[in-house]
């Protein structure tokens, strides 16, 4: 950090800095590289590899391992993206810039991808979540989850939390759920998962996760349980109707909102969650020349989801590369697959495909796999491969 | 100029989720569209919106294909340099391959080139694990259920042990 202050490194022809290398700003990034190689670009992201959160959820069930998730920056660096592990400290609109460690990037566009934040403060208890275990960032909190998952006693309690919506990944946490189940009634026959659902019901592919639980009735599952409070000590969360419910281990997804960074550089809409963009140029409604993509938009009919935010990093690198040579942004719709395991060998998708109307996102089709098949789950296997290459190779 | 200067690749971007990008799948499981015939991709494009060959991934994105253009779609992917798939195959199974292949050079050709005119699919550098699933859904006719056209293809399949099918991916995937 030493290196980085002032104007730690000049900016001389056009420069994108991206701020997050995940899903949307990694793929931003390169393709930015591939569309106009004479632009510069900067990624800020603290962490020194990338790490899936799709497919993390079968690390929890032991199917897979973290490594097989982590992927290497040098993809990025040999298309010319200058990496920097360091975080963006601030960003300042008028003045184009952002601060990182002591000292401040120049640029003429800017492209945000942070993803999500916790809001803690929503469950009492959580104080600033330092004993939460949410695994909701896949990293050393799933590889913690999975310790605690794979070392309960026989007859232990799980207790799994969904946060109301709006949420990164809504199959996520029936997924998750799907694999503890299968884990535990594979190894642990005595215990259960309860999990307390915000939400009314299944948030997503609810008929395809309600079929795949008949296999799992270790699962007790309980709709619009909402948890706001949690006592780490007693070990029991309390809904917000008053119930208490007793866990061993405990796995709390807290209530969420766009990345931290966004919230305080003014790109919040009126909720001061979520941030509101232009539906072809991602660019923000609240700032110039500062665009966001990824977990952290709101106002477009798409899911939370990594392809989503594949999507939008090439829809914006596109964008971002015509509005730096003078011309027109063409439109560009975004595209959606989530794939989610059933068990070890089986998944289910969902699919969305889009156009632009008048500037705006509109759904053309969404379509379910009929079944939970393994020809589901290989193409599943597939997808990543792609995607994560596509992102990052 | 690159891929992304080509005019449909605006109305493609968002099949390298899956193809690869500029359709150079990287995954046993997803087909290679890179340097593919357009007029074949165009037909499997309307199969799959149209439900005919059914696919839960491909009927949503085959339906935004042929409202942003299919031609533009198709040209995108067929202007693309052929690009083989990673995935390697083992020889002995490469070798079997090219015996039984024997049966579909009526068809395909000897080394599985195809034929544009007819329609008949490059199976060269294809992954071995999409090849033999298609084989799989033809034997049970699953791939566009029905249809006449593909009929004797599919009484072909029928005789044709499953065992045999892995070979014959291993021997056209790898083919050049
Ligand atoms: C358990 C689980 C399973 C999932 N499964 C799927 C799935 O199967 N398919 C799917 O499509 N999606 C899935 N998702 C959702 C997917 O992970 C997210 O939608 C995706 O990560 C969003 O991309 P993003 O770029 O918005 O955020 P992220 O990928 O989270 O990237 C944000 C990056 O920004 C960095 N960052 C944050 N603040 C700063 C700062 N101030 N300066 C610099 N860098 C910063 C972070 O370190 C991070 O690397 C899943 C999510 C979870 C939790
Ligand atoms: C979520 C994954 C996914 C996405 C995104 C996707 N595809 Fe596919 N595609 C598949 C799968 C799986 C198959 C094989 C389906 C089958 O069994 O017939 C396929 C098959 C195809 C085929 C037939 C290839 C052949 O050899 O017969 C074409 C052509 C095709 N896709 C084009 C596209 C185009 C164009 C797009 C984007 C507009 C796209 N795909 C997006 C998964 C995807
Ligand atoms: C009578 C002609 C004919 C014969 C014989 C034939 N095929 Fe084909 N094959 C076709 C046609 C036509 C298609 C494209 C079908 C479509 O459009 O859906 C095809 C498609 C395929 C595909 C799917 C390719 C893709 O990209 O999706 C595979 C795999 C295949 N054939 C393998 C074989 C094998 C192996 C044999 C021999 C055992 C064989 N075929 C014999 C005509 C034939």
């Amino acid at each position: 950090a030493a290196a980085m202050q002032g104007d730690f490194m000049p900016k001389g022809g056009k420069r994108v800095v991206v701020v997050g290398g995940g899903w949307g700003g990694a793929t931003a990034a390169k393709y930015l590289r591939l569309g106009d190689p004479s632009i510069e670009v900067v990624l800020l992201e603290p962490n020194k590899e990338f790490i899936s959160c799709p497919f993390s959820n079968l690390v929890l069930s032991g199917v897979r391992t973290l490594p097989s998730l982590t992927i290497s920056y040098d993809g990025l660096r040999a298309h010319g993206v200058k990496v920097l592990h360091a975080p963006a400290v601030a960003i300042e609109p008028e003045i184009q810039r952002v601060r990182v460690g002591e000292g401040f990037l120049q640029y003429d566009r800017l492209i945000v991808s942070p993803g999500v934040d916790f809001i803690f403060e929503q469950i009492d208890g959580a104080g600033q979540g330092e004993r939460v275990v949410h695994a909701w960032k896949a990293g050393d909190q799933t590889v913690t989850l999975a310790h605690q998952l794979q070392s309960m006693p026989d007859g232990d309690v799980f207790v799994l939390t969904v946060p109301p919506v709006a949420f990164r990944c809504p199959p996520g946490p029936y997924e998750r759920t799907s694999q503890i189940a299968w884990y535990l009634k594979t190894n642990k026959p005595k215990s259960k998962l309860i999990v307390l659902d915000a939400n009314q019901n299944i948030v997503s592919k609810t008929g395809l996760f309600r079929a795949a639980w008949k296999a799992y009735p270790n699962i007790d599952y309980r709709a619009s349980n909402k948890v706001t409070k949690v006592d780490f000590g007693e070990r029991v969360v309390t809904t917000e109707f008053g119930d208490r419910v007793k866990f061993d281990v405990l796995n709390l997804i807290p209530p969420q909102r766009a990345g931290a960074i966004a919230l305080r550089s003014g790109l919040g809409g009126d909720d001061q969650r979520w941030c509101p963009v232009d539906h072809v140029t991602y660019e923000s409604t609240k700032a110039r020349n500062i665009h966001v993509i990824g977990d952290a938009t709101t106002g477009l009919p798409v899911p939370k989801s990594g392809n989503v935010a594949n999507s939008m990093g090439k829809i914006t690198a596109h964008a971002v590369t015509r509005l730096l040579a003078g011309k027109p942004p063409v439109p560009m719709p975004p595209g959606n697959t989530c794939y989610s395991w059933v068990s070890d060998r089986e998944a289910i998708a969902v699919v969305n495909a889009y156009k632009i109307e008048n500037n705006k996102v509109v759904q053309i089709e969404q379509k379910l796999t009929p079944a939970q098949s393994p020809q589901v789950a290989q193409n599943a296997v597939g997808w990543a491969q792609s995607i994560w290459h596509d992102m990052l190779g | 100029a690159g891929p992304l200067d080509h005019p449909g690749y605006v109305k493609s971007a968002t099949c390298s989720a899956c193809h690869g990008f500029a359709g150079a799948s990287r995954s046993d499981t997803m087909p290679v569209l890179a340097g593919m015939d357009a007029a074949y991709i165009k037909k499997a494009l309307q199969d799959y919106a149209s439900g005919k060959r059914v696919s839960p991934e491909m009927e949503p994105f085959a339906k935004q294909a042929l409202q942003l253009g299919v031609d533009d779609v198709a040209g995108y992917f067929a202007s693309q340099k052929k690009a083989p798939t990673p995935v390697t195959a083992d020889p002995a199974a490469v070798a079997r391959g090219r015996t039984a292949a024997a049966t579909c050079a009526g068809c395909h050709g000897a080394d599985g080139k195809g034929d544009p005119s007819k329609q008949i699919p490059d199976l060269r550098g294809q992954p071995p694990g999409y090849l033999r699933n298609q084989m799989m859904l033809f034997k049970a006719d699953r791939r566009s259920p029905g249809d006449a056209n593909l009929k004797a293809i599919k009484t072909l399949m029928k005789t044709v042990p499953d065992q045999t099918f892995a070979d014959l991916a291993a021997y056209y995937s790898s083919q050049r």
